[in-house]
């Protein structure tokens, strides 16, 4: 079934689709993949057909940790998709999982974009989310077979560079 | 870089529609009217007119049909898809074909119901619309509007360089002073850094409500033809100095994987046009810089070489870009307050700027008689501009420019 409903919104996964079908699997099992070139060895943090770094279109699936440190992020305090409306504010974050940080180029990263979420994937607090901050992949149920990867804080110190915005009171 | 067409090559004529939130009329009609006013701006009758450009997201009129409504028979036209950035990139595909021999005379144009029929931010129904490919890793997360998808960018910007929302309002108090100037302007009313603080937050902490540009119908077009056939038309011709794009960040549309993520396109594009056009930062007059956002404006600001990376701030803060500074940026208000039209009204007002005659409110503004009181409701001519150069913003990844002048170099 290559369809999926969530808030609204109709998620199509086809079986031919040869990006996103394998991570949306892998996450059905609880498990955060990454492509992998089989040739050269390097991670991608965008699943594409092909090697950024050395052209080979060989890849396999490779699972990694989860864990990783908010690189940047967005509050939104409005949205335009009127299923998300009864969300804001709600903190949409860019993270940078542990594996392959800095290579092959010092500004390089694996970057996977999620919601911050807490223990009952209700949206975090505005006031917790920052750069630097420490994070682990959480599996949210949508339908039988689909889970989507959120992100949650984890009691761990802050990584590399920290900053955060100042949220409005009340 | 063979083949380098500098001076070879003019904007001879600019035109568009009523800047509006309610058009009341197709892409079609905007599209036949903007043509129409550059055609006429121009002096070119539609038989002198054998190209046709458009840039469009599924939201415009193609060629084939705006023909018809002017009776144009076009040696080459192509209807491209495209967005923010495609104005320059046009104008220089646009050479391209003239210098092929495919046509002499090319009318670039983009019509969009930005505002009453199709909005850019996929808002309302759009919003809902089954999703599939690369939007899978966005839209669930509710990232799906313009200003969330260049907005990873500039928070660690204002992260890693200390930016405040004050820094970025003075660039839509600057554009907001031009366009107090600007009849055409959709929204002419001068506003203050504590209007756009006090203004609603959209995504924090990037943009207020007043950081975002006004989403508008209307319809643009540049007409580009060869500097010899400039020669007998009805305005000074305005030289193409040197244009580029859309040149792009490694990664494209996955550049955050890549660094440093507070670069953007313009870093690859600014040297390379420098070159082409054989002009230096200091001898530009007015900038045209894409303002989708008023962050948009600070990051091209530093990676164009104005400033310094991360001293953007105290660029747009000091007075330069503002009527009356050293090097002002757009002139008519532009996307924050003039309109939004993807690019193309920065260009226009750029070619008015650089003929001396441009349409504010001084009584002799068609022939170039000013008055330089930059008051409210009064002038926004800058005197003796001789070279502009404009920054087109497609997303971080990707951008173009245009180095225009009055003179030969």
């Amino acid at each position: 079934m290559p369809n999926y409903n969530y808030r609204g919104i109709t998620l199509s996964v086809p079986d031919n689709d040869s990006e996103y079908k394998g991570y949306f699997d892998a996450a059905g099992e609880g498990r955060l993949v990454v492509k992998k070139c089989v040739d050269c060895g390097l991670l991608r943090g965008e699943p594409g057909p092909g090697c950024p770094w050395c052209t080979s279109i060989n890849w396999e699936w490779q699972q990694v940790s989860g864990k990783g440190t908010i690189y940047s992020y967005q509050v939104v305090a409005h949205t335009v998709i009127p299923s998300f409306r009864d969300l804001t504010p709600f903190a949409i974050v860019l993270v940078e999982l542990d594996e392959q940080r800095g290579h092959p180029d010092e500004h390089d990263g694996l970057r996977i974009t999620g919601n911050l979420v807490d223990a009952n994937f209700d949206m975090e607090k505005e006031e917790n989310v920052g750069i630097g901050k420490r994070v682990e992949v959480a599996f949210q149920p949508v339908e039988e077979g689909f889970m989507l990867p959120q992100w949650r804080l984890i009691d761990e110190p802050d990584q590399g560079f920290t900053w955060s915005h100042e949220a409005p009171q009340g | 870089m063979a083949g380098n067409p500098r001076d070879k090559y003019c904007i001879v004529g600019v035109g568009e529609t009523e800047y509006s939130r309610a058009s009341g009329r197709t892409t079609r009609a905007m599209g036949a009217e903007a043509i129409r006013n550059a055609m006429n701006d121009a002096g070119l009758s539609p038989d002198q007119v054998d190209g046709m450009l458009s840039y469009h997201g599924g939201d415009s009129t193609p060629s084939t049909s705006i023909q018809y409504d002017l009776g144009i028979r076009p040696n080459f036209y192509m209807d491209c898809s495209g967005g923010g950035s495609s104005t320059e990139a046009l104008v220089g595909l646009a050479i391209g074909a003239i210098e092929a021999g495919m046509c002499d005379v090319v009318a670039i144009f983009r019509s969009m119901n930005g505002y009453s029929n199709i909005r850019i931010g996929g808002t309302g129904a759009r919003a809902s619309a089954p999703i599939g490919g690369m939007d899978l890793m966005k839209r669930p997360y509710g990232l799906i509007s313009a200003v969330q998808q260049f907005s990873y960018t500039f928070t660690r910007h204002m992260a890693e360089y200390g930016v405040k929302s004050e820094d970025l309002a003075a660039i839509k108090v600057a554009h907001s002073n031009h366009a107090s100037n600007n009849p055409k302007a959709l929204m002419k009313h001068r506003v203050t850094v504590d209007d756009v603080m006090n203004s609603r937050w959209i995504i924090r902490p990037v943009a207020h409500l007043l950081d975002c540009c006004l989403e508008t119908d209307n319809a643009t077009c540049v007409i580009v033809t060869s500097a010899d056939r400039a020669r007998d038309l009805k305005h000074k011709p305005i030289y193409i100095k040197g244009v580029q794009g859309r040149g792009t960040k490694p990664g494209g549309d996955f550049h955050y994987q890549h660094g440093p993520i507070t670069r953007v396109a313009g870093h690859y594009v600014g040297p390379r046009v420098f070159d082409l056009a054989g002009v230096k930062h200091e001898d530009v007059d007015i900038t045209g810089c894409y303002d989708a956002f008023t962050y948009t404006v600070m990051l091209q600001f530093e990676d164009y070489g104005w400033c310094k990376k991360g001293e953007g701030k105290d660029y747009v803060t000091s007075g330069i870009i503002n009527l009356g500074g050293k090097r002002p940026n757009n002139l008519s208000g532009g996307h924050l307050c003039e309109g939004y039209t993807h690019g193309m009204n920065m260009v226009i007002e750029n070619v008015r700027q650089l003929r001396g005659t441009v349409d504010d409110y001084c009584p002799g503004a068609a022939e170039g008689d000013h008055t330089y009181d930059y008051s409210e409701g009064g002038c926004r001519q800058v005197q003796d501009a001789k070279i502009s150069m404009n920054m087109g913003w497609g997303t971080p990844a990707v951008g173009s420019s245009l180095i225009m002048g009055n003179v030969l170099s």
